[in-house]
């Protein structure tokens, strides 16, 4: 497959940055670009790439209406769509996921097409932190995201009783999410933590430019970032009167991105619960929970 | 010995499709009423004709998504079981992917589980069981929509993904893509005294007219809950799935070809995002009434309806692409293309149809909604 028809995956549980990222490499871009524009929109112009469980994609893709297989005869098909020539459409290259690598239905096989996939960008976060983001997105109870960061049958648009644009996204537990892309040798691979996006930001966005064959010159680095952090995307949200990705009553897609609200808001219980269930992936990626009993 | 292997399997093939059919309880009264002990003495595989997307079309699978038909005129396509085993080695467009296998005047799907279908030179329809286990109405879900509308498109016919509606003797056409609600709004727009031409695809002849199509809604478990159907009297479109089939015996349908009037992009007030985990949560919404944007510049309404074709990518591996924009281009510069905004809500939609007329979306058009073609035709 000719270099620019390649793409990228950019994968990660739900809020834990994966929107940053694209809108940070939409920023790089641009900044790059011989004419950069006025500023950015964040409604008009993060068209990064199609999410991999569009519907309308997928459709496209098979050539039927997916509305009428069922889960366990989607998801071993997802990945053997857009292994064509034309993937995607030309200019859109980084496509963001947040099904599980594999799912209980996928026979062992990956739900994203691989083929001609030049890599995946894997962004985790503390899962302290991510059950109060969900809670701000979803307006769920904190207990309620903790249980779904524990379920192993966690999933976006999981109902098989209505229809909608995108396909069931299963994730499963929070670690087995992290394991599903972490663990797998089919792509080239890059883990980004959050954290270190926020406190390392020029190395590690360089990082991510480097891996996606992006430019890294430091300044236009720095910009970027600086064009994109959290005060300047809440300010962007605003004059867009509501960013489109963000859910019926939810008050705001960008809303503090800080570290360490969990610990702060969560009970010593709830963040027991999270450390009891996910502490193996905690400690692979150094996220420290209270102490267990 | 590898022969009448062959002929046994093929043979115990055609002794089940026969089986089959026979035993199909879920068959509208009149495609059974058809089927009389005196054919099957003829022939264990019955053939059964429809009038479907401007073609007469002669079936060995049982179609009652489509008007049975009486005509003497000649068969134009055929369906029939094949064995993909024998179709010859295709060259493939680099639109192919590993499902859906194209070139010109051929078209081949692979579902894994399901099975082989192939449409060739706008006239046969071919289809394979991937093992016996797959029922009739598996086969024909896929037989009757991507095989149907893939044989149009070779023949040479506009097919876009809509569901088309008529009253009075004229038509209109409701595009948007899978799961954005077009069959529900059907179903509401029938309960006003519409009548059904075509759903989830729409064939338009060279004249303009809409062909009458499937006749059937495929109303997810929530919508029929939500318009109060009996859903456990319903069939499923498929077995497990929740999401049921509205027969030709439930709808009114429209056996006649109609011309186009107006056609609509359907909006939805509030699309879900995708993230929506909790969909079926109670949100409170404001009542929204149905509203249509002015119509659409003749380029924006090229580019909706080329956007809605009944895959796109289907036309541009069979080289059909061309055909698609000149076909495209003529309608826009025929029918009136505008935004529908259908609020959010089954009953909320349900309601406010009641207030308007979908023949004259002037009576649905607001005068602050001068930004609308713009902010709608994404």
């Amino acid at each position: 497959m000719p270099e620019d028809q390649s793409y990228w995956y950019l994968a990660s549980y739900p809020k834990s940055g994966n929107t940053w990222c694209r809108v940070f490499i939409t920023e790089l871009m641009r900044l790059s670009a011989n004419n950069p524009g006025e500023e950015l929109n964040l409604n008009q112009d993060i068209e990064t790439g199609a999410i991999a469980s569009s519907r309308l994609w997928l459709d496209d893709q098979l050539g039927i209406n997916s509305c009428d297989l069922s889960f366990s005869e989607l998801d071993p098909l997802r990945g053997h769509a857009g292994a064509s020539a034309w993937l995607f459409a030309e200019g859109e290259r980084f496509h963001k996921v947040h099904d599980a690598f594999h799912s209980p239905d996928s026979r062992g096989r990956p739900v994203v097409s691989t083929t001609g996939c030049s890599g995946v960008v894997y962004i985790l976060r503390h899962p302290e932190d991510v059950a109060v983001s969900l809670s701000h997105f979803f307006s769920w109870p904190l207990d309620r995201c903790v249980d779904f960061l524990l379920d192993p049958n966690a999933a976006l648009v999981p109902g098989e009783r209505f229809g909608g644009h995108q396909v069931r996204q299963y994730m499963g537990r929070w670690d087995q999410h992290v394991r599903s892309w972490d663990d797998q040798t089919q792509l080239p691979t890059l883990i980004m933590r959050y954290e270190d996006m926020l406190a390392k930001g020029s190395d590690t966005f360089t990082e991510l430019a480097t891996f996606l064959g992006l430019p890294t010159d430091s300044k236009l680095i720095n910009q970027a970032l600086e064009n994109t952090s959290i005060d300047r995307l809440k300010k962007l949200e605003e004059d867009v009167d509501g960013f489109a990705e963000k859910p019926a009553g939810c008050e705001r897609f960008f809303r503090s991105g800080r570290t360490g609200e969990g610990a702060e808001q969560l009970s010593i219980e709830q963040r027991k619960r999270l450390a009891k269930g996910l502490s193996d992936v905690m400690r692979r990626f150094q996220y420290e929970g209270p102490e267990l009993d | 010995m590898v022969n009448s292997l062959q002929f046994c399997l093929q043979r115990k093939r055609r002794l089940f499709t026969g089986i089959n059919w026979h035993f199909n309880s879920f068959l509208p009264a009149q495609a059974n009423s058809r089927e009389t002990p005196r054919n099957l003495t003829i022939s264990l595989v019955k053939s059964h004709r429809y009038c479907a997307f401007g073609a007469q079309i002669n079936s060995d699978l049982v179609l009652p998504e489509l008007s049975l038909s009486d005509s003497a005129s000649d068969v134009l396509v055929h369906i029939q079981q094949g064995d993909h085993d024998q179709w010859p080695s295709l060259e493939p467009s680099p639109h192919s992917t590993p499902i859906l296998q194209l070139s010109p005047q051929d078209w081949r799907l692979e579902l894994e589980g399901i099975g082989w279908f192939r449409a060739t030179g706008g006239k046969l329809l071919e289809w394979q069981r991937w093992d016996d286990s797959v029922s009739d109405r598996d086969i024909r879900t896929f037989a009757v929509t991507s095989g149907l509308g893939a044989l149009a498109i070779q023949r040479g016919a506009l097919v876009l993904h809509g569901t088309a509606l008529e009253r009075d003797g004229e038509a209109i056409l409701l595009l948007s893509h899978p799961a954005a609600g077009k069959s529900t709004l059907a179903w509401c727009l029938l309960q006003e005294g519409w009548r059904l031409l075509s759903s989830e695809l729409v064939v338009l002849g060279s004249d303009g007219l809409v062909q009458p199509g499937m006749h059937q809604l495929k109303l997810w478990h929530d919508a029929a809950v939500a318009l109060d159907l009996n859903w456990a009297q319903l069939p499923p479109v498929r077995k497990g799935l929740k999401r049921y089939a509205l027969l030709a015996q439930d709808l009114t349908c429209m056996p006649q070809p109609a011309p186009l009037r107006v056609i609509y992009a359907i909006n939805r007030a509030k699309e879900d995002s995708g993230n929506g985990v909790d969909i079926e949560a109670e949100v409170k919404m404001e009542k929204v009434s149905l509203k249509a944007s002015r119509n659409f510049s003749q380029t924006n309404a090229l580019m909706r309806l080329r956007n809605q074709a009944f895959h796109v990518r289907m036309y541009r591996g069979m080289d059909a692409e061309a055909q698609l924009f000149m076909q495209a281009a003529a309608l826009a510069r025929t029918v009136p293309v505008h935004a529908l905004v259908v609020p959010d809500g089954i009953k909320a939609m349900a309601e406010s149809l009641k207030e308007v007329d979908l023949m004259q979306p002037e009576s649905m058009q607001q005068r602050s909604e001068s930004k609308q073609e713009d902010t709608n035709d994404a």
